[in-house]
Parts: structure tokens; C-alpha cells; sequence
């Protein structure tokens, strides 16, 4: 994103709605840090920033690599070329009644890596990856746009280009056997102080007459996580759906 | 992996949160899936959402119709939106169980209360998507207050200084708890960022 240093008034408006703090005042005209910007195309919605002059654009190579990277991985508008979901994930649980992404046994795991309000860039994310990529069983989900960014995905590294790129989050996804859980947990955990930024943990698992199973949660109990309160249940609506 | 989940806050700010996906599977069941899902938007504005948007249009909140909503649906289509009360979200499962319209459907809110609404319509629940918290560079988070509220946009588009700012405007009585609430709404262009729990969440800075 850019701002016209020729109709921007300086008003500042613009500068409080960026999620990464990008955009300042430099001689009285707000400024976009390039280095920062996360591409996500919020400054540019003149219906959200109310821009007075509507100095606020894209640039013409924003769908272009390497800026691309940050704008698929941070605007939600933008929908991705290969797997023509919107955002940075997959259907996941959203539609598991009919695609059985995570079947039973199984567990889907997912790590953002950024969220909330921090934001990261890929060598965070890749620090990540390459130590689950230690377990051999670890199958990055390929129709995660996160997969399309790596050099080699058995073991989690990344273009050399793709690294210093920055983005709002990304989500690395993956299913494994429901007794491998702990073990991957805790790998994900031993890295966590090694990355400048946070990260949010999630499983998706199969409900049982509308429990999450016993052992899903003997496995969290010892490595100590607890679920938090407040969760998202795909009702089973989807036809045709897929119960094994 | 999923913008409805990891909202921060208490099981008391939590309550009455409900988040809807209405979500065709891409290559399974999303071709001509539009005029269900038109079906369901018409419901959906029949009782009055608290907020609702598309990846197309941007939200109520940032102008959107629902009009736009509906004619802008893409060939992978979906519905996003929120509620803030349980008989209304439960009357909106019921309609699409009934319609049998063979689409996925995800609720989140607070587990017990989904699972509840789930047995209360008969509903055998498939799968779930649990939240395990936040790890690495904790430091780096905004405060706990401020996380309630950006964490209501899962893909990270409400600036945590936006929503110190607006908390600030309304300690100081430069603005209403309704204007910020809905101002804060803005970026959250798929539009569940709940405003109604987020004026809760403001009466406390009045």
C-alpha cells in the first residue's frame, strides 16, 4: 500500500486503523513503511478508514511475488490462486462433515503463527516447521497456501525469497494419529521460545455423541493444555456426509 | 487455521457470541450453491444478525447491503455473520436443518451453549475445533482488555492501537459506546466482529 504525498491533507485518520502500526506522519503527510506493511488492504477501504482524499492505493505489483506472499497471507479479500479459498487456511473443520479432512483416530492440528495482533515473517514460521519436520510423520497439509511457499516440504524450509516476508499470520496445518499428539505438542512448545512472535494452538478432532473423545483429551492433560471455553462445532449438516 | 475461533475473554463477556459459517466445500458441494445460500441470507436478515459481511463486500458496519451481499456472491460462496442471542441462532439452525440444503454449518460460541442448541434440535454435532491458547513471545501481546476485542476479528485486521484509542475516546466521553463499538467493526470485513459484546465490553471504560 502507498499514500499520494500529493492529496494526502496530514489529517492522520489513516494512522490508528493499520494492525501493525506501518503508517506515520513524516512532514506532516502520513506515510506507509513498506518494510512493515502487511499488504492487507485495510487502509485502502475507503468505507473503513474514511480517507478525506482517498490518498490511499494499492500497488500495481501487490498480486505479484514476493509482495504477493503478504498480501494473500494477510487480506482475506484476496483469494488464493491454487486453492481459490479466501484467507490463509483451508475449509478445515468448516466443512469436515464432507471432505473427512480429519478423520476418526485423527486429530488436525493448526499453529498461527502471529495471531493475535503481532503479525510474523517466514523465518519465524519456518523455525517452526523444520522442528516438526524432525518427527517423520509430520505431512504439511497441501492444500494449505502455506505448503505452495516451501522449497522442501519434508523438511519444512522455505524459498529463500519467501523468508524475510512479513504477514498479518500463518497457519501451519496438518493431521496426525490422535496418539502422536503430545509428542507433537510438546515439539511445537520446545521451539516457542526460539520465535519473535506468538503464536495460537488449535486441534480439530471427531465429536462422540457430542464429546471430544477421552483420549484427545487424556493426550492434552499430559503435556497440561487445557481447551478454552469457547470453541467452533461443525454441526454435520453437509451432505454427503462422511462419517469414517 | 480459522477466523471464528481463539476469542479471548470470560465465560461471562462469552455468552450470547455466536459465530455462523454457512460454507459449501470448494470441488464437493459449492457449484450452483448460491441461491441456497441466498435462501439462508434472507433468513439470516429476516432476524436481524448482529453483524454479517462477505469476503466480496466488506460489512453492514462499512456500508454494505444486503442486497450487495447477496449479488455478490462468489462461485465459492459464504456466509459469515454473528448473533447475540440464542433463540434467534437457534432458529437459523433449525431453518437450514429443515431446508436440508446439504451445506456445512459451523457455530461457535461457548462450547456447552453450542452443544446445548445442537441437542435441543437434534443435531448429532461432527466435529469440533478446540482452542489450546496463545505461546511464544507473549510480551508481545496488547493487553488482555484490547485482546477481547481484536481477537473478535480472527484474521488480525482490527488495530489493537484502533481499539485502545476508541477505549480511550470513551473514558474521556469523546465519543459513544456505540460509535466506537461499530467504528471498531469496521475493518472486520467478513463481518463477525460481534459489536453488540463489544458495547459490553465498553460500558466498563463510561
Amino acid at each position: 500500500m502507498y499514500i499520494d504525498q500529493n492529496t494526502c491533507i496530514g489529517c492522520g485518520v489513516c494512522l490508528r486503523f493499520c494492525p501493525v502500526g506501518a503508517i506515520s506522519l513524516v512532514n506532516r503527510k502520513a506515510f506507509i513503511d513498506e518494510k512493515l506493511c502487511m499488504e492487507c488492504g485495510t487502509c485502502g477501504r475507503n468505507n473503513i478508514v474514511k480517507c478525506p482524499t482517498e490518498a490511499i492505493h494499492e500497488n500495481s505489483d501487490v498480486y505479484e511475488v514476493p509482495r504477493s506472499i503478504s498480501k494473500y497471507f494477510s487480506d482475506p479479500m484476496a483469494y488464493h490462486p491454487e486453492t481459490k479459498v479466501p484467507g490463509r487456511g483451508t475449509e478445515e473443520v468448516k466443512t469436515n462433515d464432507v471432505t473427512g479432512r480429519f478423520k476418526r483416530g485423527y486429530v488436525g492440528i493448526g499453529i498461527e503463527v502471529g495471531r493475535p495482533s503481532v503479525s510474523t515473517n517466514f523465518e519465524d514460521v519456518e523455525i517452526i516447521t523444520k522442528a516438526l519436520c524432525e518427527l517423520d510423520y509430520i505431512n504439511f497439509e497441501k492444500d494449505n497456501p502455506l505448503f505452495h511457499l516451501m522449497k522442501d516440504p519434508n523438511k519444512g524450509i522455505f524459498h529463500d525469497h519467501v523468508r524475510p516476508r512479513r504477514a498479518l499470520s500463518a497457519i501451519i496445518e496438518f493431521a496426525i494419529p490422535i496418539e502422536k499428539m503430545d509428542e507433537v505438542i510438546r515439539v511445537v512448545m520446545s521451539v516457542s521460545n526460539e520465535i519473535d512472535t506468538v503464536f495460537s494452538l488449535e486441534v480439530i478432532t471427531r465429536l462422540e455423541n457430542g464429546n471430544v473423545p477421552d483420549d484427545v483429551k487424556q493426550s492434552l492433560a499430559n503435556i497440561g493444555l487445557e481447551y478454552r471455553p469457547n470453541a467452533k462445532v461443525n454441526l454435520g449438516l453437509g451432505k454427503p456426509l462422511k462419517e469414517e | 487455521m480459522t477466523h471464528s475461533l481463539h476469542r479471548n475473554g470470560t465465560c461471562e463477556n462469552l455468552k450470547d457470541d455466536y459465530v455462523i459459517l454457512v460454507t459449501p466445500a470448494v470441488g464437493i458441494n459449492n457449484v450452483n450453491s448460491q441461491d441456497n445460500l441466498r435462501d439462508i441470507l434472507d433468513k439470516i436478515f429476516e432476524l436481524k444478525p448482529t453483524n454479517i459481511g462477505s469476503y466480496e463486500t466488506g460489512t453492514i458496519f462499512s456500508g454494505a447491503t444486503i442486497e450487495q451481499i447477496k449479488d455478490q456472491l462468489s462461485e465459492t460462496p459464504r456466509v459469515r455473520c454473528c448473533f447475540s442471542d440464542k433463540e434467534k441462532i437457534k432458529e437459523l439452525v433449525r431453518y437450514i436443518k429443515e431446508k436440508d440444503f446439504g451445506i456445512s454449518v459451523t457455530l461457535s460460541g461457548l462450547t456447552e451453549d453450542v452443544l446445548n442448541i445442537a441437542e435441543e434440535l437434534n443435531i448429532n454435532p461432527h466435529s469440533i475445533n478446540l482452542s489450546l491458547g496463545i505461546y511464544g513471545k507473549t510480551e508481545k501481546l496488547p493487553s488482555e482488555e484490547v485482546l477481547e476485542f481484536t481477537t473478535m476479528c480472527g484474521h488480525g485486521m482490527i488495530s489493537k492501537h484502533l481499539v485502545a484509542k476508541l477505549i480511550d475516546d470513551v473514558r474521556q466521553g469523546k465519543t459513544t459506546i456505540d460509535k466506537a463499538s461499530e467504528t471498531i467493526a469496521r475493518p472486520c470485513v467478513c463481518g463477525i466482529f460481534n459489536t453488540e459484546r463489544a458495547k459490553q465490553l465498553l460500558k466498563k471504560y463510561v
